[in-house]
């Protein structure tokens, strides 16, 4: 070490920051808006849970209400919008407490942790919606399938279960790599720094 | 109440913040990511000082606070250094009581620093404050085992960046 320590002493003998800032400077800063990764997932995180439920703003709902009841499964519709937003509020709720827990007097391990975990909530969130989405999709097929049952042939009926196969994989493949994408660039640094300090955990 | 709080974390602050300077000169590479990074620890450590209760020294709980946001918080990425960013730094440490020797040499260290990962500055910074692997390891988060591992893993890198 003793390349290391010579260097240890030049350190020890840096001077002091030339632009140091004053008591008044250090007071508005402290006053300031932080704009930390932290804040921008909580921000991002509760867009998320807006955008996801304004959706529904664009649909018809009397109208889509109207084509269920001709499908008979408004029952299946109401009950699982109950529940999906039951499920809503869970995850509103989680992503708070979690957000909240977030402090930079913890160690640095246990930090990038609770970050991690609150971003975790809201990307289950979406994958929760992506799941529910795709449900509704397959649910209405289904009931057409079998309200029109008797004047499909066979060939039509394949097409329409493998058509709708296709689209719905590629619309939630689309919003989950666009999802991804968002996920990557906001924690790609504490990712990798994360796993940095992890890797230590696994070798001893 | 708050107003007294306000003072004295003004004056702790003050008297320490050194140690916020030489982390924001480890992580950043320029004057403008330098104050920025300043900012938000001043944030932060004003956000958690109600919760500090003085049974730790003011500047190891300071340690922890400005380490977290530099590798935790801080948004902007400090991957490419750029020549004239390293001049920055140099001009930013440049003293007439400080020999030349030394000033190449720290500025040699600096420039090495800046090219570990923000896990291993975080390790060898600690190492250069001259702090014991306790207070290492608990402010990684790591045990005391993983902090020395690591601690001559990110020493060698160091030194095969400073001496090829």
């Amino acid at each position: 070490m003793d390349v290391l320590d010579n260097y240890k002493k030049v350190w020890e003998n840096q001077p002091e920051e030339v632009s140091k800032f004053s008591a008044l400077e250090i007071y508005k800063m402290a006053h300031s808006k932080s704009s930390s990764i932290v804040k921008w997932i909580f921000i991002i995180g509760i867009l998320e849970f807006v955008i996801l439920n304004s959706l529904y703003f664009f649909i018809d709902t009397k109208e889509a209400m109207k084509e269920y009841e001709k499908l008979g499964i408004e029952n299946f519709v109401f009950y699982t919008q109950i529940a999906a937003y039951i499920i809503l509020f869970y995850f509103l709720w989680m992503f708070y407490q979690n957000y909240k827990k977030i402090s930079t007097v913890d160690s640095t391990k246990i930090l990038m942790k609770k970050i991690i975990k609150t971003r975790k909530t809201v990307r289950n969130y979406v994958l929760f919606n992506l799941g529910y989405i795709a449900l509704v999709i397959i649910v209405v097929t289904i009931a057409n399938i079998n309200t029109n049952f008797d004047d499909l042939n066979s060939k039509q009926l394949l097409l329409i279960i493998f058509s709708t196969l296709i689209a719905t994989i590629l619309i939630l493949g689309i919003i989950w790599l666009f999802y991804q994408l968002l996920y990557g660039i906001l924690l790609r640094k504490l990712n990798k720094n994360y796993k940095e300090l992890a890797k230590l955990d696994s070798i001893n | 109440m708050q107003k007294d709080l306000e003072t004295k974390f003004l004056s702790d602050f003050e008297q320490n913040q050194n140690i916020a300077h030489k982390i924001c000169r480890i992580y950043t590479t320029n004057k403008d990511a330098h104050n920025d990074l300043f900012q938000e620890i001043t944030i932060q450590l004003w956000k958690n000082y109600p919760k500090f209760r003085g049974d730790s020294k003011f500047s190891t709980w300071m340690y922890r606070v400005a380490l977290n946001t530099a590798i935790s918080l801080y948004r902007k990425s400090t991957k490419r250094v750029r020549t004239q960013d390293i001049n920055d730094v140099a001009f930013k440490i440049k003293s007439n009581d400080y020999d030349d020797t030394e000033e190449r040499q720290l500025k040699a260290l600096y420039e090495a620093i800046h090219k570990l990962n923000d896990i291993d500055k975080a390790l060898i910074f600690l190492y250069l404050e001259d702090k014991p692997y306790k207070e290492i390891s608990e402010t990684l988060g790591i045990s005391s085992v993983n902090a020395r591992v690591k601690m001559n893993r990110a020493k060698e890198k160091l030194k095969n960046i400073l001496n090829p």
